[in-house]
């Protein structure tokens, strides 16, 4: 059982930064999703934690040791990689144990540790087989087994899921989230898909060109995102962004995108004081722009009307591509609102899960 | 899977082909495979037909593995020669270089098994052309040709047995070497107070004093040169007559004095420099002028070596200052002798112009001019001593005077396979030094392949 | 219609090569294998029948040939086995990521590209056995390093000369066996060096447990090239030193015996021997590996 401090750490290739100054404490037990487009240096983090590269500068801890020179296999940590790592001439069984017959166990006490872990996981039968002989999620969990029988302080995860067809990745991810449960560990997860740390995290870091842009639970980050790219990161389809200017008075203060203007609700009004007259970046997710018609009880909209460039049926939803005026947004609508690619619809902005961001800092601007 | 069964099914199907053409080709067309070839030799056709040609286009086509050194030279005075007396018959020189002889020898077989011979070709006089050529219905007696130019009365009378078969005479020796000679050096031999060995047990006592000196006693080199040195040790220590009955199954390889003659050979090898296997004769030779080593047992090639100039590979030393020689130890006064000579196909292509070859080869203006060149003696006795070294003049005097005996390594005395037999034995016996076994492999050699049949 | 006469078109096409290999390679070797069985001796072909004489004297009543099977066995040993550990060695070093490597790996490669008779000429100094005044080569070196408890007669030495041999062969063939393994091990994906570290692994046990293990394929391939070459050695060992009992060997005294000594029923006995060892060698690793691309 173990905390994680990253500590001012550095990662540079050469003249290439790849992490800087990562500041970070993971806590005992937690299931922390590490997030970001690839470059965002997600891997790496979570590669340093492993001790499978060396740290540039800065100090990481795991608990309270500072573990910067010590080897992987002295770190008490186990790791699930991408792409397995499977060794292709050992038994599902041998690849299993191999990390506790290193530690010299002894076999009576490797076999119960083994037979234990493909219990949880399904892969009693398979035990004899090698590798070659799996599919991709027999490999997966096999590769999962392998890091739990070694019942490990820290449990890193790189990608694990990333190759898994669709349905196959969305079982395993409650079957991991499950695993987390009852392993009771920290769990580290890398990925680069928004969903999956969305659904498995306690907390997510977002990192982007290999800076720390934000670290917090999934509703905090869905709801208060600290700047354009965290907000534009997280959820899906992606948040709507408009270069607008805050126009009006105080008493009636309006965003104007160009396109269209919508009326700020008073709860921001003194938030954008400051910025009468200036440009901001006006952001609406598609889920608070709803069918005029449709509109849910309690929400009172700004309506907007816009013609509708391209549809995607969802059934329990329709994703509407929609433009006002030169100014492009995406709404996540009623089923009941039957459009035709062409039609004029009248939307509704619920202007009180709006964000607006500083054009220059990219920062949010929160009431 | 199924296609290896379909490629493997295919190649059996072409070898059966190609198996069953094989056969067809042989008795329908020249092509010249194996199986024809006893054909050739059998019938007279061909002979004839290629005759014919030889006439009108006169050529000749001499085959050889003088292809460097003396005797390339000596080879090409010899064809200086031949154009002036014969200035309507082009030569063709056919020389094969390498592995001195082997490789012209395996080319050689080759041509005669495809039926295409050369018009004469050079082999070593003795068995090893004999059991070779004359076994196989290659070349002809030529009896004829030594009355027609009165070579019986020019050639020492003991040499002659030594290249015959039943009495028939089947080439023409142009040069003689000399295999049983001792070189030594002056110097060293001084030192340790000394005199040359005349018999085994002076060089056994020789060798002591050398050895005292820290130095070798006899220098040798690779294996065809401990076969060299047992000749010699067989013909010093057996004499002469027992020698020579070696080879004609007179003398009982099992007997005691070839035993006693394999033990001296036993003990000679124990005063012979630890690196032997990896010299070359001429490596060998050289230590003994070096200084390193005082005797060394080769045939008088090594006079060539010695005494002939850097330019030309030598070492350009002067004989009997900074080298002497001496009969090996037990064999004064006999001519342990090999060979190159020249033979008359069967079937030559060009059988007027061959003939006209031989007659060059065995004038005493062709021997004069090949020989002092070669680094060799006429194999006629009637020679100009004028034209030849101080080695080579003492050599004459013995080629004419002393009893002639054929060497085994040089081919005289044994024909091809019952030498290699001997050999295989010999590199047993340099490995395991047992006298016993090695005398019954000698014995079983020439009861299997040799006179003792 | 169009496929069968594509087909019939790609067979002619290969239909020479199937010849000249079924005549030049199946035809020859059946050919050797009926000379195999004959008494020829002697320049012409003499076709008499033999049996399996030729074959019986040489396994039981032939004490060369029984020297020969002992040289070919102890060469074989130290020169497969110096092959892979110097290769595997040089392999492991290279991928290390070493600067120059690629230099390195030319370098190591280059005595392939030499012949055997080259590499046998060059060593056939450098082993000179000579010793005392006449000292060179490797033992000179010796002497003036202070090593002289290192000199020694090299191929010279009384039964074991066939192993200095192999010093040469190993010199000249490790490059080879190096790049064998340095392709193998640039086919280990990282990631598993990498799990294995994380499951506990030191690197010596990455190398026993992880690596080694998956260069095994890579280790039979070469154990197969170079003991075919091993068995056929012949010009290194006459360049060497020349021709001599004591490094005796079959493809030495198969040519000897054919083209010296006129046994050619017997050449072509030990010729058959030669291919059966060598078949026996090969044949099993081309089933296998054809067995294992037809799995792919």
């Amino acid at each position: 059982m173990a905390s994680v401090t990253y500590n001012n750490i550095y990662k540079s290739w050469g003249e290439v930064k790849v992490i800087k100054d990562l500041n970070l404490e993971i806590r005992d037990k937690e299931f922390l999703v590490l997030v970001g487009p690839s470059g965002s240096g997600k891997s790496t983090a979570l590669r340093l934690l492993a001790g499978l590269e060396e740290i540039t500068s800065g100090e990481l801890y795991i608990g309270d040791r500072l573990v910067n020179d010590v080897p992987p296999k002295d770190r008490d940590i186990a790791m699930v990689f991408q792409s397995y790592a499977l060794y292709p001439h050992m038994s599902v069984y041998d690849n299993m144990a191999f990390g506790l017959k290193l530690r010299k166990m002894p076999a009576a006490e490797i076999e119960e540790k083994v037979k234990e872990a493909a219990g949880m996981l399904g892969l009693e039968t398979l035990l004899d087989r090698k590798p070659k002989a799996l599919s991709g999620g027999q490999r997966q969990r096999v590769a999962l087994g392998r890091a739990i029988v070694r019942h490990p302080a820290v449990f890193l995860m790189d990608e694990p899921l990333s190759n898994l067809d669709a349905k196959l990745r969305v079982e395993t991810r409650s079957q991991i989230s499950k695993l987390h449960k009852r392993l009771d560990t920290t769990f580290v997860y890398v990925t680069h898909d928004q969903t999956e740390a969305l659904t498995m995290a306690d907390r997510i870091a977002v990192l982007k060109d290999g800076m720390l842009q934000q670290v917090d639970s999934p509703q905090v980050l869905y709801d208060s995102p600290k700047n354009v790219f965290v907000a534009g990161f997280i959820g899906s389809p992606a948040m709507n962004f408009f270069d607008a200017t805050v126009t009006g008075s105080p008493e009636e203060m309006y965003i104007d995108t160009g396109g269209f203007r919508v009326r700020v609700p008073q709860s921001y009004v003194n938030a954008l004081r400051g910025y009468g007259g200036k440009k901001v970046v006006f952001g609406i997710r598609p889920e608070d722009i709803h069918s005029a018609r449709f509109t849910p009880g309690g929400v009172t909209g700004e309506t907007v009307r816009g013609k509708v460039d391209m549809q995607e049926i969802m059934g329990n939803e329709i994703i509407l591509y929609m433009d006002t005026s030169g100014s492009s947004y995406t709404a996540r609508v009623d089923p009941r609102e039957r459009a035709q690619i062409g039609d004029e619809v009248e939307v509704a902005f619920n202007m009180e899960n709006m964000h607006v961001f500083d054009p220059e800092t990219e920062e949010a601007i929160y009431a | 899977m199924k296609r290896y069964g379909l490629m493997v099914l295919l190649l059996l199907v072409v070898l059966t082909v190609a198996s069953c053409g094989n056969r067809t080709a042989t008795t329908e067309t020249d092509s010249g495979s194996a199986g024809e070839m006893s054909e050739t030799t059998d019938s007279e056709g061909t002979t004839e037909e290629s005759g014919d040609t030889s006439a009108e286009t006169g050529e000749v086509e001499v085959f050889s593995w003088w292809t460097g050194g003396g005797e390339a030279a000596g080879l090409e005075a010899m064809i200086e020669l031949f154009a002036e007396e014969y200035p309507d018959i082009t030569f063709n020189n056919a020389a094969v270089a390498g592995g001195a002889g082997t490789n012209a020898r395996a080319v050689l077989a080759t041509r005669l098994q495809a039926g295409d011979p050369p018009d004469s070709w050079q082999g070593h006089a003795g068995q090893e052309l004999i059991g070779t050529y004359v076994a196989a219905n290659q070349i002809q007696p030529l009896n004829d040709m030594y009355e027609a130019n009165g070579w019986m009365e020019v050639m020492p009378e003991t040499l002659i047995p030594l290249i015959s078969q039943d009495g028939n005479i089947y080439s023409v020796p142009v040069n003689i070497h000399r295999a049983n000679v001792m070189w030594t050096n002056p110097t060293l031999l001084a030192e340790a107070n000394v005199d040359v060995p005349t018999s085994w047990d002076e060089f056994f006592t020789a060798c002591e004093a050398i050895e005292a000196m820290d130095k070798v006693c006899l220098a040798m080199g690779e294996q065809w040169t401990a076969m060299h040195l047992l000749e010699t040790v067989l013909l010093g220590s057996l004499g002469v007559e027992r020698y020579n009955g070696l080879w004609t199954g007179e003398t009982d390889w099992a007997s005691a004095e070839v035993t006693t003659a394999l033990e001296s050979f036993a003990q000679v090898l124990d005063h012979v420099n630890s690196d032997a296997s990896a010299l070359s004769w001429q490596d060998a030779a050289q230590l003994v002028v070096n200084g390193d080593a005082a005797f060394n047992i080769m045939g008088d090639w090594v006079n060539g070596y010695f005494a002939s100039s850097p330019d030309s590979g030598g070492l350009g030393l002067t004989p009997n200052d900074a080298y002497g020689w001496a009969a090996s130890p037990g064999t004064a006064g006999t001519f342990q002798f090999l060979s190159d000579s020249f033979v008359l196909p069967v079937d030559a292509p060009h059988p007027d112009g061959a003939t006209a070859w031989l007659n060059v080869a065995g004038s005493k203006a062709g021997q004069e001019a090949f020989n002092p060149v070669k680094g060799s003696i006429c194999a006629r006795t009637d020679c100009d001593a004028a034209l030849f070294d101080a080695y080579l003049q003492s050599a004459m005097d013995d080629w004419s005077s002393n009893e002639v005996v054929g060497s085994l390594t040089h081919g005289v005395v044994a024909n091809d396979s019952w030498k290699s037999e001997i050999d295989t034995a010999l590199g047993l016996f340099l490995t395991d030094r047992n006298v016993e076994s090695f005398q019954s492999a000698l014995a079983a050699a020439c009861a299997s392949i040799g006179a003792c049949q | 219609m169009r496929i069968k006469r594509d087909a019939l078109l790609g067979f002619l096409m290969v239909l020479p090569s199937i010849i000249a290999i079924g005549i030049f390679v199946y035809g020859f070797i059946g050919w050797t294998g009926r000379v195999s069985l004959s008494n020829w001796v002697g320049l012409l072909p003499n076709y008499e029948w033999a049996g399996l004489k030729n074959y019986t004297n040489l396994l039981f009543n032939d004490p060369r040939f029984m020297v020969d099977i002992r040289n070919t066995v102890i060469f074989t040993v130290l020169f497969v086995l110096g092959c892979l550990i110097l290769g595997l060695f040089l392999a492991v070093l290279l991928d290390q990521g070493l600067r120059g490597e690629a230099f390195f790996r030319s370098l190591f490669l280059f005595p392939m590209a030499i012949s055997f008779i080259v590499t046998g000429v060059v060593w056939r100094w450098l082993m000179n056995p000579a010793q005392g005044s006449r000292i060179s080569g490797l033992n000179l070196l010796f002497d003036r390093i202070g090593l002289d408890s290192l000199i020694n007669s090299w191929h010279a030495t009384p039964t074991w000369g066939i192993a200095a041999i192999a010093i040469p062969a190993i010199w000249q063939m490790s490059g080879y066996t190096m790049a064998l393994y340095l392709g193998g091990l640039r086919a280990i994906p990282d990631d598993l060096r990498e799990a294995a570290r994380v499951d506990g692994a030191s690197e010596v046990e990455i190398y026993r447990h992880v690596i080694l293990p998956l260069l095994r394929p890579v280790t039979l391939s070469a154990m197969i090239i170079l003991g075919h070459i091993s068995l056929k050695v012949f010009d290194l060992i006459i360049a060497v030193a020349g021709k001599q009992l004591a490094l005796d060997v079959p493809a030495i005294y198969m040519w000897t015996t054919t083209f010296d000594g006129q046994f050619y029923g017997r050449g072509a006995a030990i010729a058959m021997l030669l291919l059966l060892s060598v078949a026996i060698l090969v044949i099993p690793y081309l089933y296998y590996t054809i067995r294992t691309e037809a799995e792919l």
